[in-house]
């Protein structure tokens, strides 16, 4: 009547705790760039600066830390094991080597060996995490919707790297047939719908309901999420690659808009079936996140109208802003706190009697967090007047406040980080 | 909770002390969060076999909650072996959480 599964084994934290410390510290380094470079809002986005904090922002926090939970969580995604530890060190090791020589090449725009060598080490750190997502997929007992968001944003992740490999050798020897600013939008938005969408969609699509007690599931709709991402992505790249009349990009656009629009619904709608009434702050940062995806969208819309004609450089960057100081800083800022305190927690306390020790959440400050999220949400607002204001005086009052959270986030990782149980 | 058995009365002992064990994401008991099954006490070979569930199978509080089963059984019954089996089938709902959970939950 009962048969026994037996306890499966999770991923060891020794894989996922590194991710976490390298993003904490790239997220500082990132905000104490953007305070030192606010000037960079009033100039061209193809620019060392940019470029620097831009591949920081993208590869430093979001993709590390992202790859850290995502070895953690993949085993309750996909219902099936990590295929391999040493996969994961090697995924850190390289990209952890990687993505300093990579930032560093851009910021004093010397795109030479060292600039490539980083590229190269990426792909190899996400060549090493590609193959051990596939193969735990394919290990795993069921494939089912979650593990197909995890496949497609693993590929579209290394099809994003690698033709940023192609583009780093194309800045000092043509190997493609265009200049590499005519691929950027394909490598970025390879990178930001195939890869940060489709991952945070599919993640977030099992673990909302899970910390909620939300009884609602939905895999039609999660499903018609999947395929439209994909086909808005896909649709775009082609678009590009017959280089159409600029008008047609609505058509991928609005496949896209109407996905993000089905995925707010989806996390709403398990809002609204929740068992736990009283919504903790990391899940309402998480939620505010959902809603905040809708901006760069908004950008987009006014790129794309002024497309055919000179677009302005400040709504691309505003664009570029909102998301990776916004949508994604957001959700992980708040998913952080929901995820590593139980993994330090399992290291700490995983021998000793439950009922005796402090629960996860207790691992941190809950007031160090709702400060965070404060001058997060205040330094974000105030950035973005910024750029549209073009002043420098916000922009730089935005980029203090910014790393103001930058630093309350990294003391509550510490907090967690150092946690030592007390002595009986 | 619809916890089954062939004992009633040691249910009751065994319930009240697993009312200890806590979920330590969700706060709630194990007893209330209705991870429990079935308890069969083999009185022959002073053994009791614990079948529960965990909210998802890769939980990674598993280890721990099933570590403080048995512990807390094995103080509330001293002179029987404790073996604990976890099974997915069917797979923990939220609408396993008791009323009281429920209470709990929606302060």
């Amino acid at each position: 009547m009962f048969p026994g599964a037996g306890l499966q084994q999770t991923t060891s934290h020794k894989v996922v705790l590194p991710f976490y410390y390298y993003a904490t510290v790239s997220f500082l380094i990132a905000c104490v760039l953007l305070l030192l470079n606010t000037g960079i809002a009033q100039e061209h986005y193809f620019q060392p600066q940019t470029l620097a904090i831009t591949h920081l922002m993208a590869l430093g926090w979001a993709t590390m830390i992202i790859l850290g939970a995502s070895h953690q969580l993949l085993p309750v995604l996909i219902e099936g094991q990590l295929s391999s530890n040493g996969l994961g060190y090697a995924s850190f090791l390289f990209s952890a080597l990687g993505i300093p020589s990579l930032v560093f090449g851009f910021y004093s725009f010397e795109l030479g060996t060292i600039f490539q060598v980083g590229a190269i080490l990426v792909n190899l750190g996400m060549l090493a995490y590609l193959i051990n997502v596939l193969v735990s997929i394919y290990e795993s007992k069921r494939i089912e919707i979650h593990a197909w968001f995890m496949a497609a944003a693993s590929l579209w992740l290394f099809s994003t790297t690698f033709l940023g490999l192609l583009l780093a050798f194309n800045f000092t020897k043509s190997i493609l047939p265009a200049d590499s600013l005519h691929y950027l939008p394909v490598h970025a938005h390879m990178g930001l719908v195939g890869w940060f969408l489709l991952l945070v969609m599919g993640v977030a699509s099992r673990l909302v309901p899970l910390f909620l007690i939300s009884k609602y599931t939905n895999d039609k709709l999660l499903w018609s999420i999947f395929i439209l991402v994909n086909a808005g992505l896909i649709g775009f790249l082609v678009l590009r690659a017959c280089a159409v009349n600029p008008s047609l990009y609505y058509t991928p656009f609005t496949l896209v808009l109407v996905a993000v629009g089905f995925f707010i619904r989806f996390c709403f709608a398990a809002r609204k079936a929740r068992i736990r009434k009283s919504v903790d702050p990391q899940m309402k940062l998480s939620l505010l996140s959902v809603i905040m995806l809708l901006l760069p969208l908004l950008a987009l819309v006014i790129v794309l109208a002024f497309l055919s004609k000179s677009t302005d450089a400040k709504i691309i960057l505003l664009y570029g802003f909102t998301i990776f100081f916004g949508w994604l800083t957001a959700i992980i800022l708040a998913m952080t706190f929901k995820t590593l305190p139980f993994i330090v927690w399992n290291k700490v306390y995983q021998n000793r009697a439950v009922g005796k020790t402090p629960i996860p959440k207790d691992l941190f400050s809950e007031r160090l967090f709702d400060t965070m999220a404060y001058c997060y949400l205040g330094g974000f607002i105030l950035f973005v007047a910024g750029i549209i204001a073009t002043n420098d005086l916000v922009l730089k009052s935005g980029a203090g406040l910014l790393l103001l959270a930058a630093i309350l986030y990294a003391a509550n990782v510490g907090n967690i980080i150092f946690h030592r149980p007390k002595k009986s | 909770m619809n916890v089954t058995t062939n004992n009633e009365l040691l249910l009751t002992v065994a319930l009240a002390a697993l009312h200890q064990v806590i979920d330590p994401e969700i706060g709630l008991n194990i007893v209330d969060l209705g991870l429990l099954y079935d308890i069969h006490f083999d009185d022959e070979e002073n053994k009791i076999d614990v079948n529960m569930t965990l909210t998802t199978q890769f939980c990674p509080m598993g280890e721990s909650i099933t570590q403080d089963v048995t512990r807390t059984m094995g103080s509330a019954f001293p002179t029987y072996s404790i073996n604990v089996n976890l099974s997915f089938d069917p797979p923990w709902r939220p609408d396993r959480i008791s009323p009281e959970g429920q209470e709990f939950l929606n302060r």
